[in-house]
């Protein structure tokens, strides 16, 4: 089957490349298919030695080397089809290429076929019986299926169907490969699918990702900015590094350096220096360092003006000396070692993590020692790479030692040297960071044997370690009774972790590339829940190109702040918007209204030098020039200092001033320790950036960004995940057939089976908080923040909540979504509603209680909100619906998919019992007519409308959680 | 070597049963005492001398006894001895080390107790010489700082730190050695103990007590290095490890504190901690009272007071006994001897501590220091708990006046419970720690200033006191004011317990007036109130507490009168108050304005109403009723301040407290060097 993707390459050809490739690596030609690889280990347990060169060797496209094969001929394996073989302990099930090769063609022709037909139907279906594939694109209808290109046609929910319906292997190794050809971001969309059906479905189906898993995780990258792009063959090495293109070939018996010319790229600099300024020798015995560095040489770490030129030398002497037909075999071995060292994984870290940790997640509900829980674990662990070190090397002693003979003394040196890095590197939690990036490419151990291990173990780290160190925090903080010692412990133990900030971490959430520099410790808030702790941080971050190449940023003692910044305007800054945040101070508008009376501390920082506060008083206010404020009187005082004439002012002003300062801040939430993340999540977004990044001592450089995250302990977030899946996917089809529903679907990261992160959504608090603060309706609420019925601001933020809430109504049909109180309901600024906690989905449903029967919620508040049952804008809530449904309707299959896939092998609540699956088909209704389906909205509209168990369930979550 | 060993110790098993004989470095001593080069029979003299045993009161006492003519026949063999003591701190064997540093000790300390009269040149002359002075010590300081940064050992370490100690604690501003510490700084090689985990635990008290002195010598006078060095330091590791070394004496102080009154109270737990506390603390007598520890106390004003950065240590976070950082050594915080150092063996009673335990608070370094404060205060009639609570309300009012505490002082996200000690009294029952809510940490700020202000007012009235706390009061609504922050606080305490001090003033007024300028702190007060008056739109939480102002004026009004009465009476006579009387008149204006004001519309409303005695709600609201015909003065620079300067003005107060300090450091240091048995122990075995 290695064959089959090789030869059958169209796909594979489409390899993404790595996006920052500048010059890529010359592709070796691809290899006529080899005999099926009859050497491979029978007992399960992976040859270590035999996965060394294959394993370091990244690109899909290059050829590798089995240690057998650079004894003596040279018949290139793919890489990838031993990797994943050697993964999964597979020795008899290797598909026959050649039937492999014709059940792809077969499928790529029926594919092809049917574009060309023309067909009516809105929908594809595969049909298992014949393996044929009927498929069907929505929008090429006027196109004309003639000009139709198969790979636009054929996108990546279909492959995804295919994998999971198929059961020929050919099809299978065949959309396996097609999975190349999709962007990163297409697929991993269905990665939770992908992984899932690896860890539960047949071994064929494994065996047709994990070349793509396998691959992502693995795949040559960059060092940035230099890229260095490494292919091999047995005994051809080709080392690329741009802007200057350095290559260095070895073949058996002559080691060549060529250099071209180089491209000079302005902007860069080479570690500190111009480019001109580096003599290309250094370059080169960079290079050659990287290649072979501490395999058979330590210089790296020399100083590189002076020492690398003459190491150079030393390393070609050194090269040649060797007895050119006996030992470079083995030396070649360690070179294909060291230059895993530069690999980079496509998918990047965040991608290994990310498969790790669902790996862990999908796989914990299966039953120990399976075969297939084996095959995710293994995955994992491979990834994680923690366990693989111990086991591995008694697993085939004699195999490793066939090939190397004895280990020579590079060898021991070399694992010697990569002990003790990692000695010092496991004293802090946080490996050192401030090394020159190449420094942290470095890959240190030469030892074949634990190849995967110390690279992988060094670069997946810290970010290990800051998750757990999160987790950890949420599992202590469980352990105390009050939420005021949750919150305290939490800002201590913050403070603790800010230590070791900045890093190489990053959160997993976010969509830029950055580096973690620190928590602002204090702000951090614990959210309510009654047994657990969940948490909420805000994070500062400092965006980079590339979380893992570029240096991480130094450390910024918090005291610097002071220097950094004139420090007394920044404490005004810092306390005028704690004032604002405390005593829920006016929202911009409000400010630009009325701040006539009040003089805006945060436009005034820059004026404000000097040292005493009288001072500034005094200079603060003289700005002001408004004629009845507070300001005037100072102004005034000074003078007085000069003239002595006495000044007067009413006590009446004062006391009319106080109380108007303090109803200007309508909109803000008390403080209440029962609470505490009322306040937090009630502060606008740009105010609370803007008041920590004025605390911040990286708040000045430009790269600054808050993030913010929602830690979770203790709560399975797969479900919450497929929730989430099905938002999106639900949103984009109604984007695509512009329906205009809002849904706000939230990012989860599942870190295991009970823990995991969520990206919090802004500017959003829940009913229950809106309510108990407020003590207003919904109506009179929507009223206080928005304005009278006719203002603008007014009728967006209602025809907003109409949207929202015609979403998530159907969301709330379609998922059978529980639990639908009040604290699970988020109303944003701008009138969305979100929905969150999707713990009760689909067959679930809380404490088996039979309250909450009707479809969805839909209170009388938010009919009023609507503008009663009459309105027209309640009118526009039905119809919405409608379209809302038609449009999904249209587009089952890609919604089916996503859950049915998860079904799989799966535990979850939400797929008890069997119907799970026919229950969600049938509340699409497929069979009704768009007639029959508006009489259905209505049903459901009014069922839940008159529905008292809404309003039962309600009053049940007052008694029993205190929720409103 | 090992033979020598033997051989030393041979002779001192035969010395401790037989006394005359004389051990061998006694003799040794005499040699140097004699006027001959003892090195002129015997070669290897200096050699062998660091290899005995060293016996330190033999050689202060022989120091002590030598009387000044013979000091000068002796000169050269103790110039010689200060000389290869020098010499044998670079010595690999680390037995001669340990020698020569208690050597040095002795030499250090029995000419000082000699010379008390001498000036320091003498000390100087007899010890180095002048001409090889600058040299040796030189190389001494080269050499202490080599063994205080190296890999050596710890014991080594603390010794060496003992004897800088000794060096520091002598008579600290005419010790002219100490020149030779300024010029040859070992401010980095302290530092280095305080930002390591290990080295901190173990010797971050000496190092910070040893910083606080050095800083502190002749600081009037000339360029103190070390004043400057430490205004300077940014590196985060070292002033947290600063801070945690105080944070960590502070806590203890206040646990025996706690324990002695449970102890005292009796009860089960009490006596079984007492149980407890015995078994490590041998002398019993000395924990009835727990003496305040200025040292510690002094360390931390110095790194508040000339380190910007230190302010944001005080507000780090952790657990309240800091297990998590230190896991490995425990740190000696439990000075048996207030002022002095530790040894450090007594700290076995911290490690216990659950990090996890649900109970632990929170805590920093300012809320412990609030807490020692708030005990220090409690009882200010010994001079060195008055020179403490003088110093921690110095302390205060540098933090106050620091925007950067402020800004975390008033930081709503920072809310914790502070439960200060509060002196049980007569008229009130001692308040139930439990119930205090978690606040910003500024109103424990206020809170323990109005529990001073109410508990201080005595015959011996502590003015210099009074007037800082109430500085400290305004420069914290100065702060307020300026950023507007609403501070939810029931000033009313504050407002009754400032206007009970203004009667606690009128009452004594004579008494006061002999000793007192009562006019200041009167003044200051009564700006306190024009403060809430004028500007209370800026900051006050809500508009009922500025109604509430007012009726706590007014129905105070009779204190207000009182007060106009006797600074009219006494500003209209001619005579020293004259000038101070008058500025309280005029600060009155806007208060009696109120009084004048309200009264009548008060006494009308009851009247009209038939009502004897109006309730709170009644008066309010007459009160709100009526603003809009008051009319109040504005009155200039109410929200300025003067900044808070030690020199001249607390110059005094600084050379007697670190006069008393070395004092006392000097005596724990010595009780200790006496006991190195445990050290030579050590060594021993080593080599």
């Amino acid at each position: 089957m290695a064959d089959a993707e090789v030869s059958l390459s169209p796909a594979l050809l489409h390899l993404s490349p790595a996006p920052s490739a500048i010059s890529p690596a010359p592709r070796p030609k691809l290899q006529p298919p080899p005999p099926p690889h009859s050497e491979q280990p029978s007992s399960p347990s992976a040859s270590p030695r035999s996965s060394s060169p294959s394993g370091s060797i990244g690109s899909t496209g290059s050829i590798g080397s089995s240690s057998e094969s650079s004894r003596g001929q040279t018949p290139p394996l793919d890489i990838i089809s031993e990797d994943h073989m050697e993964m999964d302990l597979r020795a008899d099930q290797v598909i026959d290429p050649e039937v492999a090769l014709k059940a792809c063609q077969e499928v790529l022709l029926q594919v092809k076929l049917q574009n060309r037909e023309v067909c009516e139907q809105q929908h594809w279906v595969i049909s298992p019986d014949t393996s044929s594939i009927k498929e069907e694109d929505e929008e090429e209808v006027e196109e004309g299926s003639s000009v139709k290109d198969e790979s636009k046609l054929f996108d990546v929910s279909m492959a995804i169907s295919y994998l999971y319906k198929s059961k020929e292997p050919g099809v299978q190794a065949y959309i396996g490969n097609r999975l190349f050809s999709f962007t990163d971001s297409e697929v991993d969309f269905y990665l939770p699918q992908l992984l899932n059906m690896y860890v539960h479905m047949d071994t064929e189906v494994g065996d047709a990702i994990s070349p793509y898993l396998v691959s992502k995780l693995k795949i040559t990258v960059s060092i940035s900015p230099y890229l260095i792009t490494v292919s091999i063959s047995p005994f051809l090495i080709t080392v690329s590094i741009s802007p200057y293109l350095i290559t260095v070939s070895i073949s058996p018996y002559l080691i060549t350096v060529s250099i071209s010319p180089y491209l000079v790229s302005p902007e860069t600099t080479f570690f500190g220096q111009t480019r001109d300024d580096v003599p290309l020798r250094w370059i080169l015995g960079i290079v050659l360092a990287f290649v072979l560095d501490e395999v058979l040489f330590t210089w790296w770490a020399f100083p590189l003006a002076e020492e690398v030129p003459v190491v150079l030398d030393e390393v070609l002497f050194t090269w040649w000396a060797f007895p050119l037909a006996e030992e470079v075999p083995v030396v070649l071995d360690e070179v294909l070692v060291g230059l895993k060292g530069i690999h980079r994984c496509r998918g990047g870290i965040t991608f290994s993590l990310l498969t790790a940790w669902l790996l862990g997640a999908y796989s914990s509900d299966m039953h120990i020692s399976t075969q297939r829980h084996s095959r995710g674990n293994k995955l994992r662990k491979l990834i994680l790479s923690d366990e693989l070190k111990p086991s591995n090397p008694p697993a085939d002693p004699h195999r490793g030692g066939s090939v190397s003979g004895s280990p020579s003394p590079s060898h021991r040196r070399c694992h010697r040297r990569h002990n003790s890095n990692n000695n010092v590197d496991s004293a802090s939690p946080f490996p050192p960071q401030r090394v020159p990036f190449w420094g942290r490419a470095r890959r240190t151990g030469s030892n074949p044997r634990v190849e995967a291990v110390p690279e992988e173990l060094e670069r997946l780290r810290p970010q290990r370690e800051l998750v757990k160190s999160l987790l950890g925090i949420g599992r202590r903080l469980a352990t105390l009774p009050t939420k005021e010692q949750k919150t305290q412990r939490l800002i201590t133990e913050l403070s603790l972790l800010n230590h070791k900030l900045p890093a190489r971490v990053w959160m997993p959430t976010a969509e830029n590339q950055h580096h973690v520099v620190r928590i602002p410790n204090t702000q951090a808030v614990v959210l309510n829940s009654k047994d657990k702790a969940p948490y909420l941080i805000y994070v500062e971050v400092l965006e980079c190109q590339s979380y893992e190449t570029s240096p991480v940023p130094t450390r910024i003692p918090e005291t610097r702040i002071r220097s950094a910044r004139s420090a007394e305007s920044l404490d005004c800054g810092v306390s005028a918007a704690n004032a604002n945040a405390n005593l829920s101070t006016m929202t911009s508008e409000h400010r630009a209204g009325s701040f006539s009376t009040v003089p805006n501390y945060d436009n005034d920082d820059e004026a404000w030098a000097t040292d005493d506060i009288g001072q500034l008083q005094v200079e603060v206010e003289a700005q002001t020039s408004s004629s009845d404020n507070i300001s005037q009187f100072s102004v005034d005082s000074i003078t007085s200092l000069e003239s002595r004439e006495p000044v007067f002012i009413a006590a009446g002003d004062i006391r009319r001033r106080l109380s108007e300062n303090l109803a200007q801040t309508p909109t803000s939430f008390r403080r209440d320790p029962e609470d505490p993340s009322a306040v937090a999540l009630k502060e606008p977004w740009e105010e609370k950036v803007s008041r920590i990044r004025e605390g911040s001592p990286y708040g000045h450089l430009l790269n600054w960004r808050l993030l913010s995250v929602i830690v979770k302990c203790g709560d399975d977030l797969r479900q919450e995940l497929l929730a989430y899946q099905v938002l999106r996917q639900l949103q984009s089809i109604w984007q695509q057939e512009r329906v205009p529903l809002w849904i706000k679907p939230y990012k989860i990261m599942v870190m295991s089976s009970d823990s995991g992160m969520i990206e919090p959504v802004l500017n959003a608090v829940s009913l229950h908080q809106v309510r108990k603060q407020s003590q207003l309706s919904l109506m009179d609420y929507f009223l206080q923040e928005h304005g009278s019925f006719t203002t603008e601001e007014f009728l967006s933020a209602q025809r907003n909540f109409v949207q929202s809430v015609a979403g998530y109504s159907l969301i709330c049909y379609l998922l059978q979504v529980k639990d639908r109180h009040n604290g699970n309901i988020l109303l944003d600024s701008e009138g969305h509603i979100i929905h969150i906690d999707f713990g009760f989905i689909l067959s679930s449903s809380p404490r088996n209680l039979g309250f909450e029967t009707s479809a969805f919620k839909l209170t009388s508040e938010f009919v009023d909100v609507m503008g009663g049952l009459d309105g027209d804008m309640f009118i526009y809530y039905k119809m919405l619906m409608l379209q809302g449904l038609i449009a999904a309707r249209k587009h089952m299959e890609k919604v089916l998919q996503i859950v049915e896939i998860m079904q799989q092998g799966s535990h979850l609540a939400c797929f008890h019992g069997s119907s799970t699956i026919r229950g969600l088909k049938e509340r699409f209704h497929m069979s009704l007519t768009e007639e029959q389906l508006q009489v259905l909205v209505e049903q459901l509209v009014d069922g839940s409308m008159r529905s008292i168990t809404t309003k039962l369930y309600d009053s049940f979550q007052y008694v029993t959680n205190g929720i409103m | 070597m090992s033979q020598v060993e033997k051989k030393a110790g041979l002779l001192r098993r035969t010395s401790s049963s037989k006394k005359p004989l004389k051990e061998k470095v006694v003799l040794m001593y005499d040699e140097i005492f004699a006027k001959e080069d003892p090195a002129k029979n015997n070669p290897r003299f200096w050699d062998e001398l660091f290899l005995m045993k060293v016996n330190l009161e033999y050689l202060e006492t022989k120091l002590e006894t030598v009387d000044g003519e013979e000091v000068q026949k002796i000169q050269d063999n103790i110039n010689s001895l200060f000389h290869h003591c020098v010499q044998a701190l670079g010595e690999e064997h680390q037995i001669k080390v340990v020698n020569a540093l208690q050597t040095l000790c002795a030499l250090f300390r029995g000419v000082h107790q000699k010379n008390k009269s001498a000036s320091g040149f003498d000390i100087i002359n007899m010890l180095m010489g002048f001409d090889k002075a600058e040299q040796r010590m030189k190389d001494l300081m080269e050499r202490l700082d080599g063994l205080l940064c190296g890999e050596g050992s710890e014991s080594l370490k603390s010794l060496c730190l003992k004897l800088l100690l000794c060096l520091v604690t002598d008579n600290i501003s005419q010790n002219t050695i100490l020149e030779y510490v300024m010029i040859n700084s070992i401010f980095e090689a302290i530092l280095q103990i305080l930002s390591d985990v290990s080295s901190r635990g173990q010797h971050g008290y000496d190092a910070v007590v040893l910083l606080a002195l050095l800083v502190n010598y002749r600081k009037y006078e000339s360029v103190n290095p070390y004043i400057v060095k430490l205004s300077i330091v940014d590196d985060e590791p070292t002033l947290d490890g600063m801070g945690m070394v105080v944070h960590h004496a502070l806590t203890e102080y206040n646990r025996q504190y706690k324990d002695k009154e449970e102890e005292n109270q009796g009860g089960f737990f009490s006596t079984l901690t007492s149980m407890v506390g015995s078994m490590f603390i041998a002398d019993a007598d000395e924990k009835l009272s727990v003496q305040t520890n200025e040292a510690i106390l002094l360390a931390l004003y110095e790194a508040v007071h000339l380190n910007r950065n230190f302010i944001t240590v005080l507000a780090q976070s952790h657990p309240e006994m800091d297990i998590p950082t230190t896991p490995t050594t425990p740190t000696p915080t439990t000075p048996t001897t207030p002022l002095g150092t530790t040894p450090p063996s007594l700290d076995m009673m911290n490690n216990p501590e659950l990090p996890l335990d649900p109970n632990l608070q929170t805590s920093n370094l300012l809320i412990t220091f609030l807490k020692y404060a708030s005990i220090v205060m409690q009882d200010t009639k010994d001079e060195h708990r008055l020179n403490s609570a003088r110093l921690c309300l110095i302390i205060l009012t540098c933090i106050a006046e620091d925007q950067y505490a402020d800004a975390f002082l008033h930081d709503d996200n920072m809310n914790f419970r502070v439960n200060l000690h509060r002196m049980p009294m007569r008229h009130r029952k001692k308040a139930v720690d439990k119930n205090i809510p978690s606040r910003p940490l500024v109103c424990a700020v206020l809170d323990l200033m109005v529990e001073f202000i109410v508990t201080h007012m005595m015959k011996d009235f502590p003015m210099d006191l009074y007037l800082r706390c109430v500085q400290i009061i305004h420069k914290l609504l100065c702060y307020q004011k300026k950023c507007r922050i609403r501070l939810h606080y029931t000033w009313r305490e504050l407002w009754s317990a400032l206007i009970n001090l203004l009667k606690f003033l009128l009452s004594n007024e004579t008494t006061l007036l002999a000793k007192h300028n009562i006019f200041h702190l009167a003044l200051l007060v009564v700006n306190l109130f024009n403060m809430f008056i004028t500007y209370g739109d800026t900051f006050l939480p809500t508009s009922n507490s500025y109604d509430e102002l007012y009726y706590e004026i007014v129905r105070m009004h009779q204190v207000f009168d009182n007060l106009y009465c006797m600074v009219l009476r006494v500003s209209t006579n001619t005579g020293q108050w004259k000038e101070p009387a008058s500025k309280v008149t005029h600060a009155l204006v806007n208060v009696r304005a109120i009084v004048n004001h309200f009264n009548p519309k008060i006494e009308s409303y009851a009247s009209v109403n038939h009502i004897s005695q109006l309730s709170e709600e009644q008066v309010l609201e007459v009160v709100r009723s009526n603003y809009d015909t008051l009319t109040l003065k504005l009155q200039d620079g109410l929200d300025q301040f003067e900044r808070y300067s030690e020199q001249p003005k607390e110059a005094a107060f600084f050379k007697e407290l670190v006069r008393s300090i070395s004092l006392n450091v000097r005596k724990n240091v010595s009780l200790n060097t006496l006991s190195q048995d445990v050290l030579l122990k050590e060594f021993s075995t080593i080599s």
